[in-house]
């Protein structure tokens, strides 16, 4: 493995990003459904209730990275690379899914119907408007809570629910999944972040688009409790 | 005002314990040996330690007395005698007795007169806030001199008779801190002068997080996240029997310190109060080997990573004494360790109780 160098404003950047993403891991330990998975009193229901509330975000999220890619300029033609690989290489994970929604008891048709949270609205609202601005540098902020986040999901939460569901890791695939290729995935992040983050400006800018894509996204998992039928 | 350590001491009872030592010392639980022993000694690496109980398991000195000892060994090589001193600032997770506060039980022990009394309450990190009680009452002028002791006696909690009188089966997370834990007190002595090659203290400061975490160590709960009371029980004896007195440590949690550690260190950096490529020591409570990994990959790349040959601490060969632990370190730092005026320190305790990380920056200075 190559080590990706960051210049100081990479560094500091990334010194930053590190403070938010465990502020994000505390503003998680307060969502209601994560707590009662930590003290273990989650069921199946409450784990397909997740899948389902998720599959819109992971649908949309493939619609954003790519308009992301599409909105660099020929001046980036190489971060446009970059995430056109990371787009064709996601875009279709809400399958995988959903067939862990129906291994573990869902029915299809429901979460392929289920519209999106309030939390998924605004999230994906939000990054959908950062990505279709002219070159969005700042999204890298938001690359950054979303791979952090496919980390813990395969390394604390697909764990927790198997044991707490009795589950032998068929129908969580989809999170065991995410964890796969860690180091790749930071490589490629600390990459895009030496390129991209190299004025106080974009360093300012890169740091709230990930603030509000980890606050949001925590609006979405509290949403997850909300019955709207 | 600036507030300067111009001396520090310890106690250690009895003999270093190696590992083979531990267990006919504190027994086997229902006669037959640990299976986890090996794995968990392992991985923290403790070589010796030292108790405060005999393998009849009689208590050879007391919390307050262990606290006394290594007060006495501070003031021994101080400028000061008992009378002089004014404040006494005192730690421990546990006292010999449940009330009253740890101080009284070590003013009494100690024979100081007139001072004034502060009694810290919590797991590691009491002791730097203890410590900060009487920096920031030294700061404000209120006093011109403070004793600050930490001290712990968590052995008489390993007795296997205390794991019998749980029941059956022992778990996990109720044996974990078996292995971990151990006795002893450090003691530092305030003063808002210098007196020779001492230590200024710059800043102490502390990041609790027990809003977005469950509790990780703790005693009073009967474990599998029940959460009773020991004192909601009819008797202690029921407590007792449920398990509710044993010290537990939910593993699975701990990964949370190593995070919460970064988190505050960097915090420290953007406040400006560390400035990474100044440090010339790092005295951690924590064993540092927990601190590799893909967290300090990144402190690396994000260039505050401090080289390991900063690194200093005694936690191998003294045991972890809770938290007396940073006080112990501190001051076999100062006796061992070469340093030099205007050298910086850095020390951090990260308390995994419900998570609360404690930080001080010292400055070494000559008048």
């Amino acid at each position: 493995m190559t080590e990706q160098l960051l210049s100081p404003q990479g560094q500091q950047c990334l010194q930053a990003l590190m403070r938010v993403w465990f502020d994000f891991e505390r503003q998680l330990g307060r969502v209601p459904l994560l707590q009662r998975l930590e003290r273990g009193q989650f069921s199946k229901a409450d784990y397909c209730q997740l899948l389902l509330n998720w599959r819109q975000q992971v649908i949309e999220g493939s619609r954003w990275i790519s308009r992301c890619a599409s909105s660099f300029d020929r001046d980036y033609s190489d971060v446009r690379s970059v995430i056109i690989g990371h787009a064709r290489e996601e875009h279709r994970d809400y399958e995988m899914l959903e067939r862990d929604y129906v291994a573990a008891g869902g029915n299809l048709a429901d979460i392929q119907t289920a519209p999106r949270n309030i939390g998924t609205e605004a999230l994906h609202g939000f990054l959908m408007y950062r990505a279709s601005q002219p070159n969005p540098v700042d999204l890298v902020g938001a690359m950054w809570i979303i791979e952090g986040l496919g980390q813990k999901m395969a390394d604390n939460w697909a764990v927790q629910i198997d044991q707490a569901t009795g589950g032998d890791g068929s129908y969580t695939r989809f999170m065991h999944y995410h964890g796969a290729n860690d180091d790749n995935h930071m490589q490629k992040l600390y990459q895009l972040l030496n390129r991209l983050c190299q004025s106080p400006a974009q360093l300012s800018d890169i740091v709230r688009t990930a603030r509000v894509t980890a606050r949001l996204y925590c609006l979405q998992l509290e949403e997850t409790d909300h019955d709207y039928c | 005002m600036s507030v300067y350590i111009t001396s520090s001491g310890h106690f250690l009872p009895g003999p270093p314990i190696s590992n083979d030592e531990i267990e006919p010392l504190l027994g086997l639980v229902h006669g037959k040996p640990s299976r986890l022993k090996r794995r968990i000694l392992q991985s923290n690496g403790i070589q010796t330690r030292h108790y405060a109980i005999d393998a009849k398991h009689n208590t050879t000195i007391s919390n307050a007395g262990m606290a006394a000892k290594a007060a006495e060994h501070c003031l021994s090589s101080s400028f000061l005698g008992k009378r002089q001193i004014k404040m006494l600032s005192a730690a421990t997770s546990q006292g010999d007795i449940v009330l009253p506060g740890f101080g009284s039980m070590l003013q009494a022990e100690l024979g100081l007169s007139d001072i004034e009394l502060h009694s810290s309450h919590g797991i590691c990190s009491s002791s730097l806030m203890a410590l900060k009680a009487a920096f920031t009452n030294l700061k404000a002028g209120e006093q011109p001199n403070a004793l600050v002791v930490a001290s712990e006696l968590t052995s008489r909690l390993f007795k296997a008779s205390r794991y019998e009188a749980a029941g059956s089966e022992l778990d996990f997370n109720a044996e974990f801190l078996r292995w971990m834990l151990s006795d002893g007190a450090g003691a530092l002595l305030l003063e808002t002068q210098p007196r020779g090659k001492c230590f200024r203290i710059d800043w102490i400061r502390s990041f609790s997080h027990a809003d977005a975490y469950p509790v990780c160590m703790s005693v009073g709960y009967p474990g599998n996240n029940q959460h009773t009371s020991w004192q909601d029980y009819a008797s202690y004896a029921e407590a007792e029997a449920d398990g509710a007195l044993l010290i537990r440590q939910d593993v699975r949690l701990l990964e949370n310190i190593v995070k919460l550690g970064v988190d505050g260190y960097l915090r420290l950096i953007s406040e400006g109060r560390v400035q990474p490529d100044k440090i010339d020591h790092v005295l951690c409570h924590y064993s540092s080997h927990y601190f590799k990994g893909k967290i300090f990959d990144m402190l690396q790349r994000a260039g505050v990573g401090i080289a390991g040959h900063k690194w200093y601490s005694n936690l191998y060969s003294r045991g972890n004494t809770g938290c007396a632990s940073i006080f112990i370190m501190l001051d076999e730092f100062r006796r061992s360790q070469p340093h030099q005026v205007g050298d910086t320190i850095l020390c951090m305790v990260p308390e995994s109780g419900r998570f609360n990380n404690a930080y001080m920056q010292l400055t070494v200075v000559e008048p």
